[in-house]
């Protein structure tokens, strides 16, 4: 038992890591999918993307529900509240800024919160007042758009509750309930603000007090006597109750009819399906058609889940396809449909607006078969899950983890055997009875998803795959042994002297499929700058509204691909410049006018592939960046080291990238701390990269990012430096050749230099650099090699050229603090070490 | 539900036990070696491995007593000469010298001493501080003194040995 339990915890834990990878992987793209669309649309929002917003945050709500995310889901259903009136009603006046200030203050919650959940912390965030904004937002647009007001009862009826505006009395009977919740839950406002929430459409005219749970000083108010409230609904009495004990900490519930429903007269009905007569009272049975939306995936899940909500208050349920457990049901229930016949106590419309409410719906027909039918359940389904809804609920869980047998509540063949934890499943969040069970059940949701999700994946067809990055990590690690494996084998010692013509001939071809592999391994790891540069726009959009200034965001070569570690690397800088850029560079609109610009800025970023590197160019039509100031402020700073005229502007602009430097007098919320562009060069040391500032005062500035398309295997020439070999990464090397004494000059301070072609280099003796000895010291002996970075060069002389050969390139331990010229280390054929060579070193003296 | 919370108290004493284990094992117990004719003491729950001496990369701009950096089957790994570290004269290496690869603060380091002794079994109450005064400099290194019958053998602080 022991053991057994051991196994299913582990793998509890398992799928529930990799489902919940999968969620916030997914999160993030839509979350990010998001973004741009409401940026894009925030001129005017276009009917499709209102239908992209609205089909996104239906998603992310389904998805946060089905992990029980509730915060989550309930931010997700408020836009999607907004989006749907102003899909249906498309409303004319509406105030686009406002609108997307409110849609992204929800989304950044959201993403606060999935964040969050990546970290591994409890989601515990409490998205109620921005709710609540949203859906007073909503309910102002509802005031100014075509629909008619629904609150009827007047005084304090909570926005955003009780929208639907079908208000006409006659069914609805009105109720007047008080709640206590648990001593000690914290938070009873909110509580009391979700209760309602849960309870949706299905409530209305809600009159409350205290009158205002979003301020906090109501919390004492429920605490002492209790959250009484009056609403009218079309749920009977026992529905509502039972409704509003699935209450979360909920301790005490007192629910009295004041008014019963009158007989209807005018009922309303669902609009598209067949009406028939509704059954008042008795049992019926009924026949239910459900598709579900086209990308919904997990079809055979979401048609269990639909079985078990169903089982709350229906009996001898048939399904087609029978077999929902097996994932073969996906595909029939995609292209046929699922189709259930059960039997109920409750009315047709009653039915059908639960059965609406299901996630992923997209078409549903509700039929009645017969009027009359045994109110038994027959033994023939599993009623397990029925008679006690609230311990079931548990039991439900239990059964993973527990291998005794448990009725299956669908008819699956051999119920004998273990329960399939895909067999488990759990309905809408607000059943959760308390957090316990809420997070047991959270183990079996995520287990039954987890498990029926890959096959699901397996069954669509998918051109793409996503893979986590440890593993290509892993794999990128071993292309690194299998490249140095290659080599010690081919350059093995005992082969030296040997004639092995064919060897050689296999070995190359060896090494040409390995070479290919390697390519290949990369090229999994490239990623579009597109994700990183479309998330810039957010920046400029939320900064432009504080500063008052106009920006356009000019995107070009978004599709250039970078190394995945790289592009992780990148977004902060990125986002440091443009902030830099727009606060500091582009000036006010009238300010622009009065220079003759346009009054609209122009912050461009730009992206192209230059021979082994990626070039990242930002920018701006703004001022320019103030050599002066900056020169001043780094005498200030005690930075100058030699006097102001000396320095070129290139130089002077990089004391912009030193920590805590500011030329800002006024901190801001955007900058004048002088961490911003710091983060600028330390990110871009990290994947080797440089940063090179070009500005002309007055017409805009220009920083070039460069940086390498990848980092784990380059090209490398080896040297010899006395006993040592060193590594250059070849795409630094320009140039190497032998130098004659008489083109070798010294400066007074012993500098020397080599004249080439008429050009003067400085050179640097790499022996003395780096302190080698038995190097060859005599220049005439040695071989020189030129070196770039950026737009330097330099001169460097080693003992020989040994040869060039891909590396795998290793850091340095961190036991070394930063080594001027070094950056990392290799691993050569024989095993032996060798350092590779960091030109940007020779450069900062 | 209910087998998750009976889950939690039968994981944790097999984690302990396990824990414990291993601190068992390696509790008391300090691996010495030689330099010059002192012995010095390393806990060996830190010892990762002991090889004899092998290519030495040497890095620039790092101080005298790093003598570079190895590779440890694919793990480069910084090499510092004890000798050195405690200002004593550099000394040929010879077939007994030895890397100590010591697992520190997460990183891999290795330790070039003379030779390598034995496994010292050094109780608790055998363990005394050093001699309050620092007159040598490399007394400075030395955390406790530790008494084994008649032999004393200077348990290092590793913490100051591999400050940089």
């Amino acid at each position: 038992m022991q053991k057994s339990l051991e196994k299913v915890m582990t793998l509890a834990d398992f799928d529930r890591e990799s489902m919940l990878e999968m969620f916030s992987y997914e999160m993030a793209q839509l979350v990010e999918q998001l973004e741009q669309t409401i940026i894009q649309a925030e001129a005017g929002y276009a009917i499709e993307q209102i239908n992209e917003i609205f089909r996104i945050m239906h998603t992310i709500k389904g998805a946060a529900a089905m992990m029980l995310f509730e915060n989550i889901a309930t931010s997700a259903h408020a836009i999607e509240d907004l989006f749907y009136f102003l899909r249906e009603e498309n409303p004319t006046d509406v105030d686009y800024s406002t609108l997307t200030d409110f849609v992204l203050e929800g989304m950044d919650f959201i993403k606060g919160e999935l964040d969050k959940i990546e970290q591994g912390l409890p989601n515990n965030g409490d998205g109620t007042e921005t709710n609540l904004k949203i859906n007073a937002y909503l309910k102002q647009l509802k005031g100014i758009g075509s629909e008619p007001a629904d609150s009827g009862g007047g005084s304090s009826s909570t926005p955003g509750f009780g929208e639907s505006g079908d208000v006409s009395a006659g069914n609805y009977a009105r109720y007047k309930a008080v709640v206590f919740f648990d001593i000690g839950c914290e938070m009873e406002n909110i509580r009391a603000y979700t209760m309602l929430h849960n309870l949706g459409s299905q409530i209305t005219r809600i009159i409350h007090t205290p009158e205002n749970i979003i301020d906090e000083s109501s919390i004492e108010l429920i605490r002492a006597n209790g959250f009484n409230f009056e609403c009218d609904s079309k749920l009977s009495y026992d529905e509502l109750h039972a409704q509003l004990m699935e209450t979360i900490f909920l301790r005490e519930l007192s629910l009295e009819v004041v008014r019963p429903a009158q007989p209807a007269a005018a009922q309303p009905t669902p609009a598209a399906s067949p009406a028939p007569a509704p059954v008042e009272s008795g049992v019926a049975r009924y026949e239910a058609f459900i598709r579900f939306e086209e990308n919904a995936e997990m079809e055979n899940v979401r048609a269990y889940a639909f079985i078990h909500n169903l089982e709350d208050y229906s009996f001898d349920i048939v399904h087609i396809p029978t077999d929902i457990v097996s994932e073969t049901s996906i595909e029939d229930i995609r292209s046929h449909g699922f189709r259930v016949e059960f039997s109920s106590d409750k009315s047709y419309d009653q039915i059908y607006s639960i059965l609406k409410n299901t996630i992923y719906l997209r078409e549903l027909s509700l039929s009645v078969v017969d009027t009359g039918v045994s109110a038994e359940p027959s033994g023939r389904i599993a009623t397990a899950a029925y008679d006690d809804s609230v311990v079931v609920k548990a039991t439900d869980v239990a059964a993973v983890s527990e291998p005794e047998p448990e009725p299956i509540p669908v008819s699956k063949p051999e119920p004998a055997q273990a329960p399939e934890p895909a067999t488990t499943t759990y309905d809408q969040p607000a059943a959760a009875k308390n957090p316990a069970d809420m997070e047991a059940k959270m183990d079996t949701a995520l287990m039954s998803v987890g498990a029926v999700d890959q096959p699901a994946k397996k069954a669509a067809t998918q051109s793409v795959i996503s893979v986590s990055v440890s593993k290509l990590d892993q794999l990128l690690n071993l292309m690194g042994e299998l490249v140095i494996a290659e080599s010690m084998v081919t350059q093995n010692k005992d082969l030296e002297n040997l004639e092995l013509e064919s060897f050689y001939k296999e070995a190359l071809q060896l090494r040409k499929i390995i070479s290919d592999v390697q390519d290949n391994v990369m090229s999994m790891r490239m990623i579009q700058l597109s994700a990183t540069f479309f998330k810039m726009h957010r920046i400029v959009r939320d900064m432009c509204k504080q500063l008052n200034k106009d920006v356009e965001l000019k995107i070009i070569g978004e599709e250039t691909e970078v190394d995945k570690n790289i592009i992780e690397h990148i977004a902060d800088p990125l986002m440091h410049i443009i902030r830099n850029s727009i606060d500091h560079g582009i000036e006010l609109p009238e300010n622009r006018a009065g220079k003759g610009k346009p009054r609209k800025g122009t912050v461009t970023l730009e992206a192209k592939n230059s021979g082994g590197d990626v070039l990242i160019i930002v920018s701006d039509d703004g001022a320019g960046l103030n050599r002066e100031k900056i020169i001043a402020k780094a005498r200030q700073n005690g930075l100058l080291r030699k006097h102001d005229s000396e320095y070129t502007d290139k130089e002077a602009y990089q004391f912009i990238f030193l920590p805590g430097f500011s030329t800002n007098e006024n901190v801001t919320s955007y900058s004048g701390r002088g961490v911003g562009m710091d983060v600028v060069s330390t990110n871009l040391e990290i994947v080797g990269g440089s940063v090179i500032v070009d500005s002309i005062p007055g017409e805009g500035s220009k920083f070039t990012l460069k940086i390498p398309l990848t980092l784990a295997i380059i090209d490398g020439m080896i040297v010899k430096l006395g006993d040592a070999k060193y590594t250059i990464p070849i795409i630094s090397i320009q140039q190497s050749f032998k130098a004659k004494q008489e083109n070798i000059f010294t400066d007074p301070s012993g500098n020397e230099m080599i004249m080439i072609r008429g050009e003067v280099y400085n050179l640097i003796r790499l022996y003395e650099f780096f302190n080698v000895e038995s190097a060859t010291t005599n220049i005439e002996d040695g071989i020189i090699i030129m070196i770039e970075n950026g737009e330097q060069t330099i001169c460097i002389l080693v003992d020989e050229l040994i040869g060039q050969q891909p590396i795998v390139v290793k850091t340095l331990p961190k036991y070394f603090k930063k080594i001027r010229g070094i950056s990392t280390c290799t691993l050569l054929g024989n095993g032996d070490i060798s350092l590779i060579i960091d030109p940007v070193g020779f450069f900062d003296k | 539900m209910s087998d998750k919370l009976q889950e939690t108290p039968t994981a944790a004493p097999i984690a302990l036990a396990y824990q414990t284990n291993i601190e068992d094992t390696t509790k008391d117990k300090f691996l010495t070696f030689i330099i010059d004719d002192e012995e010095y003491g390393v806990e060996i729950a830190k010892i990762r491995e002991i090889i004899s001496i092998c290519k030495i990369t040497k890095v620039p701009e790092s101080p005298d007593y790093v003598e570079g950096i190895i590779n440890l089957r694919g793990d480069i790994v910084p090499v510092i000469n004890v000798r050195r570290r405690f200002s004593k004269p550099w000394k040929e290496y010879d077939a007994l010298t030895c890397i100590v690869v010591i697992e520190y603060n997460t990183y891999k380091i290795g330790l070039i001493v003379d030779s390598v002794n034995e496994v010292a079994y050094i109780q608790e109450e055998n363990i005394l501080p050093p001699p309050s005064s620092k007159i040598n400099y490399y007394n400075q290194f030395i955390r406790n003194i530790g008494r084994v019958e008649e032999d004393v053998k200077l348990l290092l602080d590793l913490d100051r040995l591999l400050a940089n």
